[in-house]
């Protein structure tokens, strides 16, 4: 009983997703589905039309450039927070938080008014920082998780072998984080790949990244391409998923 | 010792001092200014709070977001609790195969979710096709752009977190409770009612909060698949700002948002600590 409700939700969750698929071999000049006969035409569309490749690249960009600036905002932090006592301990876990508590429809019209004043709506760089301030929460969450299992007798056996603090960092330290620090930076990445209200507020025409293309091309002229857009994306979350479900069930191996 | 102490907080705070200035420059202050900006434009005053809270149209919204995300965190908990039940109880395939499912489309992005449904409900999709071909008579009701559609969408987004979060409380309860409640003499539907079911309450309320706290702000779904008469705060919000370039009453909207967001999360914090919900 309970089995069968929960296949159905499954199938619930799964059929939108798969429907893109022959939507993009579709000959429709419209969403129509079924399709009324299949073609690669949309797939030569996407891959030759500037309209559809720049805002690729620009995704690519500035969530490449959101990572570097989460990261940096980040990583001391969370070296600062997890290993020092200090008053304000609190507060400082508030502000880290904050970007995750704060609904992005409000971030994003704080940020359209705040960069718009600094002339940096519209710009690449304008959504990168507005980007690596939002990836804060999450990619603090899993650092903090990787430094708070890290066993800190492993620094103080290679500082009484004569290492001094940097040698220890690089060569002990950093390797043992290096998983943990990969992910925080994945997921900060995704973040950025993924948003779609911040970028459609302050992307503006310079700056326009997948999601806001896909959000304007379904508001403004119901353009098929997106079918194979979405299908690339699905294509790349399945594989993600299958590969880190495969890790995961390889069994002893540190992680 | 005082000395260590104090040189320990140096230590602290020479790495947490930039990326504190630097959020509080990079975000508290866009909010603030927005905060300002909603009393004070286009003159100083409580306006725009006075007709949010007053005028119909708006009390309207307010009240349609309220409900359409009760609903709708209704409906995850509804839908999601036997998946994440299923998942917890087996380890097995099909347990596995839930999570693969579960994660891809948690993964997957909104728009491109919101772009399938678009399809589905639409004039020449699948449901409207098949209404036609069983000829129940009359033309097809009219799907798209409506509050169905928006709730159905966003019930679709937001599953996947409502299951994540029951998943995560559901799989830490000790199959040995169940045993022995059955051992006890328990039926099966006694046992998840008196064990499993309590148990389960704190992954109930994370999830619950979880979705109902999204749904509040949800701003694409709303738009490319509702309705403007049933508008929800998002969508206000966009219609202030894009059309009618209203930055007071825009931002005024977003402060009650905000702050209807952070109430619930207040109490949330009162009485389970808020790390626990991303934990």
């Amino acid at each position: 009983m309970g089995l069968i409700l929960a296949i159905l939700v499954a199938l619930f969750l799964l059929l939108p997703i798969v429907i893109v698929v022959p939507m993009s071999f579709s000959t429709a000049i419209s969403f129509e589905f079924p399709p009324p006969g299949y073609s690669l035409g949309y797939y030569a569309k996407y891959f030759t039309s500037e309209e559809w490749l720049e805002p690729t690249l620009n995704s690519v960009v500035i969530a490449l450039g959101a990572t570097v600036l989460t990261m940096l905002l980040v990583v001391p932090a969370a070296f600062g927070y997890v290993r020092y006592r200090f008053r304000g301990k609190a507060f400082v876990n508030l502000l880290m938080m904050a970007p995750l508590v704060v609904p992005h429809v409000v971030s994003a019209l704080a940020y359209y008014g705040f960069l718009g004043r600094a002339r940096l709506t519209g710009t690449h760089l304008g959504v990168i920082v507005a980007h690596g301030v939002l990836a804060v929460p999450v990619a603090f969450l899993v650092i903090t998780a990787t430094l708070k299992g890290f066993d800190r007798n492993l620094e103080r056996a290679a500082m009484s072998s004569g290492a001094g603090p940097l040698r220890t960092f690089f060569h002990v330290t950093l390797p043992v984080l290096r998983p943990g620090m990969l992910v925080g930076a994945l997921f900060a990445f995704l973040s950025s790949f993924n948003e779609a209200v911040v970028v459609i507020f302050i992307g503006g025409r310079q700056a326009t990244t997948l999601p806001r293309k896909m959000y304007e091309s379904i508001r403004l002229e119901s353009d098929p391409v997106i079918a194979v857009v979405s299908t690339l994306l699905v294509s790349a979350v399945v594989l993600g998923v299958l590969v880190s479900v495969f890790l995961r069930r390889r069994p002893a191996h540190a992680t | 010792m005082a000395r260590g102490l104090k040189r320990e907080h140096a230590a602290a705070w020479l790495l947490l001092g930039p990326s504190s200035v630097a959020l509080t420059l990079l975000f508290v202050l866009p909010i603030g200014l927005m905060l300002v900006t909603s009393l004070t434009d286009p003159r100083v005053s409580l306006a725009h709070y006075q007709r949010i809270f007053t005028v119909p149209l708006y009390t309207h919204v307010m009240l349609n977001t309220f409900v359409t995300s009760l609903i709708v965190t209704a409906l995850c908990l509804v839908l999601g609790y036997p998946v994440a039940y299923v998942m917890a109880r087996r380890s097995d395939w099909v347990s596995t195969a839930l999570l693969t499912i579960v994660a891809m489309s948690f993964w997957t992005g909104f728009l491109v979710r919101t772009y399938a449904w678009l399809v589905i409900l639409g004039s020449k999709g699948p449901v409207v096709a098949t209404y036609q071909a069983l000829g129940l008579g009359g033309p097809a009701p009219k799907l798209l752009f409506t509050s169905f559609a928006s709730t159905l969408g966003m019930t679709h987004i937001l599953l996947p977190y409502m299951i994540l979060a029951l998943f995560a409380v559901m799989k830490k309860i000790e199959p040995e409770h169940l045993k022995a409640a059955a051992s006890l003499g328990a039926r099966p539907l006694a046992a998840f009612g008196e064990v499993f079911l309590p148990l389960s309450l704190p992954g109930v309320v994370n999830g619950s909060l979880l979705v109902f706290v999204s749904c509040l702000g949800f701003f694409v779904t709303p738009i490319l698949l509702g309705t403007p008469r049933d508008m929800m705060i998002s969508q206000l919000i966009n219609q202030q700002i894009e059309e009618l370039l209203a930055w007071g009453f825009a931002s005024a909207v977003a402060v009650v948002l905000l702050v209807a967001t952070g109430l619930i999360l207040a109490v949330y914090n009162r009485f389970a600590g808020l790390d626990r919900l991303w934990g």
